[in-house]
C-alpha cells in the first residue's frame, strides 16, 4: 500500500531529524552547563504538601556522627587553623532558611581560605516522615558533593529535587555572606 | 466556486523532519536531566528509566495529537484517513511508555525511600504537587487505551468511543501539572520548561483553532440548512442544504465534511460524510448509506433542520494527479465521492478521458447511474457497472487489466470499503502502476 512506501521514505528522515535533535540538545546542554542548580530559580513554594499545619519534625541532620563523606572534612568549626594548613582562620555562616515543597531548611558553611570545609544542616523542618526520610538519606550525598566539588554549583540528587535546590541556594547566600570565590 | 489550495508535499516533509527532531531533542532532555551522582544513587536507574519513557511517551502523544488537529495544509496533503491511520498506528506507543513511566518511577522512587511500591503511590498523592491529577490522568488514558483495543472498539457505537476518546484531551492537560512541577527534565531547567510550555500551548491552540474555531466560524458563515431528503436506492439517501458564500467554500470533488445536523437527538454526533456533487450555490448535497444509528436517522430529517460543518477535509482530490489520463474505481457508498471527484476532473480534450468503474452486488445498489452516465460522457470517459456478489463476479487482475489496458499510464482513484480499496491498491501495483499514481480513500464503517 501507498502508506508503507512512504512510511520506507520517510523513516530514515525522521531518524537523522532525532539524531540531530538529540544531538542538539546534549550538545547546547554541555556548552552552557555550569549554572547547575545554583543559577535556577526557587520551586513554587506552598505547591502541594507544603508545610502544612501537620506536626512539624524538627531534625537535626548531619552534623556530627552518621556522615558517610571522606576525610579532610576538620570537625572543628571555629578553632585552629589545623584544617587545610591556611593562614586565614576558618570562618562560618548559615545561610537563609529556604522553603522547598516539602519543608524549609538552612544550610551552615564553614570555609578556611578558599577551601569549603565543613557543611552541615542546623534547620531543617520537613511537613512529613517520608520527607524527613528523604531528607536524612539526601543530605550526606549533598554534603559530599559540596566538599568534592568546592561549590554550590552542585548535581543534586535524583528524587529530591527541590531538597537539593533548597540545600544548594541556602549554601550558596551562606558562601556569600563569606564572600567565598 | 473558490478552487481550493493545491497540496504541498514539502509540508509533509518538513513535518516530519520537525517530528523527528523533536523526539530527539526530548530524548536529549531526559538524558541530560540526570548526572552520575544521581544514577548510582539508591533507585537511580529506575528513576532515570521512569523520567526517559515518560518524556518520549508524552511527547509521541503530542505527535498523535497534532495529526488529528486538522491542520489545514497537512489536511489537503496528506489526506485525513492516512492521518487517522498513523494516529492509530503510533497510539500503542504512548500508552506503553506511559504506562512503563508509571511503573519504574514508582519502583524508583520505592527503592530511593526504601519502601514498597504501593506505599509509594500513596506518598505521591499525600506529598507531591499535582499528583493526584496525573494518576486520574493515566487512568483516564488507560480506559482509552483498553477501549480502542480493537475486539473491544467493534463493540462499542462509533459515537459513544469518540465521546470517551475525547477524554483523552482532558488526561494530557492534567497529565501536563506534574510533568512541570516534578519533571527531572524541567525542574531547575527553566528554558526546557519554557520550551516544554510553549509547545504545548502552541497544540492546544492548533486543536482549539482548527477543532473548534474554524467549523464554528465555517458553520456561522454559510448556514447551512436542509432543503431536501431524497432517497437514491435501498439504504442510500442524499441530503441537499442550502446555505450563504457557498461560492466561496473551497472544497474539491472527493472530500468529505463531517456534518452535524441540528435536530432531536443526534445534534451532539458529527460524522464524515464525503460531498456527493460540487456545491452550486447556494446548494450543497451529500449521500449517505444507512449504516448506523446517526445514518438512519437521516432518512428521516426535516427541511429547516440547521446543520454546521467541519472541513472539507481529503486528499483524495485532482490535485494529487500525475498523468493526464485518470481512473475511478468505486465500491458501495464509495461511489459518493467518486461522482464529486469525477464531476471535478478537466474534461475536454487533453482532460482525464476517466475510466469509471462501479462496484455494486446488486442492481438496485447502483446509485447515480444517469449522473455518472451524463458526467462521463462530457468528460469523454468510459462508464463501467460491475454487478454482482464478490463470489460470482470477481474484481481482479484480469478484470482491471481488460477494462483498462492503459492503466500504467494513468491515476488510479479507489474509493470504498477499506477491504475493497486495499485489494484494488495491490491489483493496481502488480499491473505496474506507479505508488504516487494510486489514490485511495477509504471508509471505515
Amino acid at each position: 500500500m501507498k502508506i508503507r512506501s512512504i512510511k520506507i521514505k520517510r523513516a530514515p528522515v525522521a531518524l537523522v531529524g532525532a539524531i540531530a535533535g538529540l544531538a542538539g540538545v546534549v550538545g547546547f546542554h554541555s556548552a552552557t552547563r555550569a549554572p547547575g542548580l545554583a543559577g535556577s530559580p526557587a520551586p513554587a513554594s506552598g505547591s502541594g504538601g507544603g508545610l502544612g499545619s501537620k506536626g512539624t519534625v524538627s531534625t537535626p541532620a548531619s552534623g556530627g556522627g552518621t556522615n558517610p563523606s571522606q576525610g579532610q572534612a576538620g570537625g572543628s568549626q571555629a578553632g585552629g587553623s589545623q584544617a587545610g594548613g591556611s593562614q586565614a582562620a576558618p570562618q562560618s555562616a548559615i545561610g537563609a532558611k529556604e522553603q522547598y515543597g516539602y519543608g524549609l531548611l538552612a544550610v551552615k558553611v564553614t570555609v578556611a581560605g578558599n577551601r569549603i570545609t565543613q557543611v552541615s544542616v542546623p534547620t531543617i523542618q520537613v511537613a512529613d516522615s517520608y520527607s524527613g526520610s528523604i531528607a536524612q538519606q539526601v543530605i550526606p550525598m549533598l554534603r559530599s558533593q559540596v566538599l568534592s566539588l568546592q561549590s554550590a554549583r552542585i548535581n543534586g540528587v535524583s528524587g529530591a529535587t527541590y531538597t537539593s535546590e533548597a540545600y544548594a541556594m541556602s549554601l550558596q547566600s551562606a558562601l556569600n555572606k563569606l564572600h567565598f570565590k | 466556486m473558490v478552487t481550493q489550495k493545491p497540496p504541498r508535499p514539502w509540508v509533509v516533509d518538513t513535518a516530519v523532519v520537525i517530528a523527528g527532531i523533536g523526539l530527539g531533542a526530548t530524548i536529549g532532555l531526559a538524558l541530560i536531566a540526570e548526572t552520575r551522582s544521581e544514577l548510582v544513587a539508591a533507585g537511580g536507574i529506575a528513576i532515570f528509566l521512569g523520567n526517559l519513557t515518560a518524556m518520549a511517551g508524552t511527547y509521541l502523544a503530542l505527535v498523535m495529537v497534532v495529526l488529528v488537529s486538522r491542520i489545514p495544509a497537512v489536511e489537503r496533503s496528506v489526506g485525513q484517513d492516512r492521518l487517522v491511520r498513523w494516529h492509530r498506528r503510533l497510539s500503542p506507543w504512548p500508552l506503553s511508555l506511559i504506562g512503563a513511566h508509571v511503573v519504574l518511577t514508582t519502583i524508583g522512587y520505592a527503592q530511593a525511600d526504601k519502601s514498597g511500591a504501593l506505599h509509594q503511590l500513596g506518598t505521591f498523592l499525600s506529598s507531591y504537587p499535582d499528583m493526584a491529577e496525573a494518576i486520574v490522568a493515566f487512568g483516564i488514558m488507560v480506559v482509552i487505551g483498553v477501549l480502542s483495543i480493537r475486539a473491544l472498539r467493534a463493540r462499542l457505537r462509533r459515537e459513544v468511543w469518540w465521546t470517551i476518546h475525547l477524554w483523552m484531551y482532558l488526561a494530557l492537560a492534567l497529565a501536563f501539572l506534574h510533568e512541570i512541577a516534578l519533571g527531572p527534565s524541567f525542574v531547575g531547567h527553566p528554558l526546557a520548561r519554557a520550551v516544554w510550555i510553549v509547545v504545548w500551548l502552541a497544540t492546544a491552540g492548533l486543536v482549539l483553532a482548527y477543532r473548534v474555531g474554524l467549523p464554528l466560524l465555517r458553520s456561522y458563515r454559510h448556514r447551512l440548512k436542509v432543503v431536501e431528503v431524497r432517497r437514491e436506492a435501498p439504504g442510500v439517501t442524499s441530503i441537499v442544504c442550502s446555505g450563504r458564500d457557498l461560492d466561496r467554500l473551497a472544497v474539491s470533488g472527493g472530500q468529505f465534511m463531517l456534518w452535524r445536523f441540528l435536530a432531536r437527538g443526534i445534534w451532539w454526533q458529527a460524522h464524515p460524510y464525503s460531498i456527493s456533487a460540487l456545491p452550486r450555490s447556494p446548494y450543497i448535497r451529500l449521500t449517505v448509506k444507512e449504516v448506523g444509528d446517526h445514518s438512519g436517522a437521516l432518512a428521516k430529517l426535516h427541511p429547516g433542520t440547521r446543520v454546521m460543518v467541519e472541513g472539507p477535509y481529503g486528499a483524495f482530490t485532482r490535485h494529487v494527479q500525475h498523468h493526464k489520463l485518470a481512473a475511478l474505481v468505486a465500491a458501495g457508498i464509495g461511489v459518493t465521492a467518486l461522482r464529486a471527484l469525477l464531476e471535478d476532473l478537466p474534461g475536454g480534450p487533453g482532460g482525464a478521458h476517466p475510466v469509471v468503474i462501479v462496484r455494486a452486488s446488486r442492481p438496485a445498489d447502483l446509485v447515480f447511474h444517469s449522473e455518472l452516465a451524463t458526467l462521463v460522457k462530457h468528460k469523454r470517459g468510459e462508464l463501467h457497472e460491475v454487478v454482482g456478489s464478490r463470489d460470482e463476479v470477481s474484481f481482479d487482475e484480469a478484470a482491471l487489466r481488460s477494462l483498462v489496458p492503459d492503466i500504467a499510464k494513468r491515476d488510479l482513484y479507489v474509493c470504498g470499503p477499506e477491504g475493497f480499496v486495499e485489494s484494488v491498491v495491490g491489483i493496481a501495483r502488480r499491473l505496474g502502476v506507479a505508488p504516487e499514481a494510486v489514490h485511495h480513500e477509504a471508509f471505515s464503517l
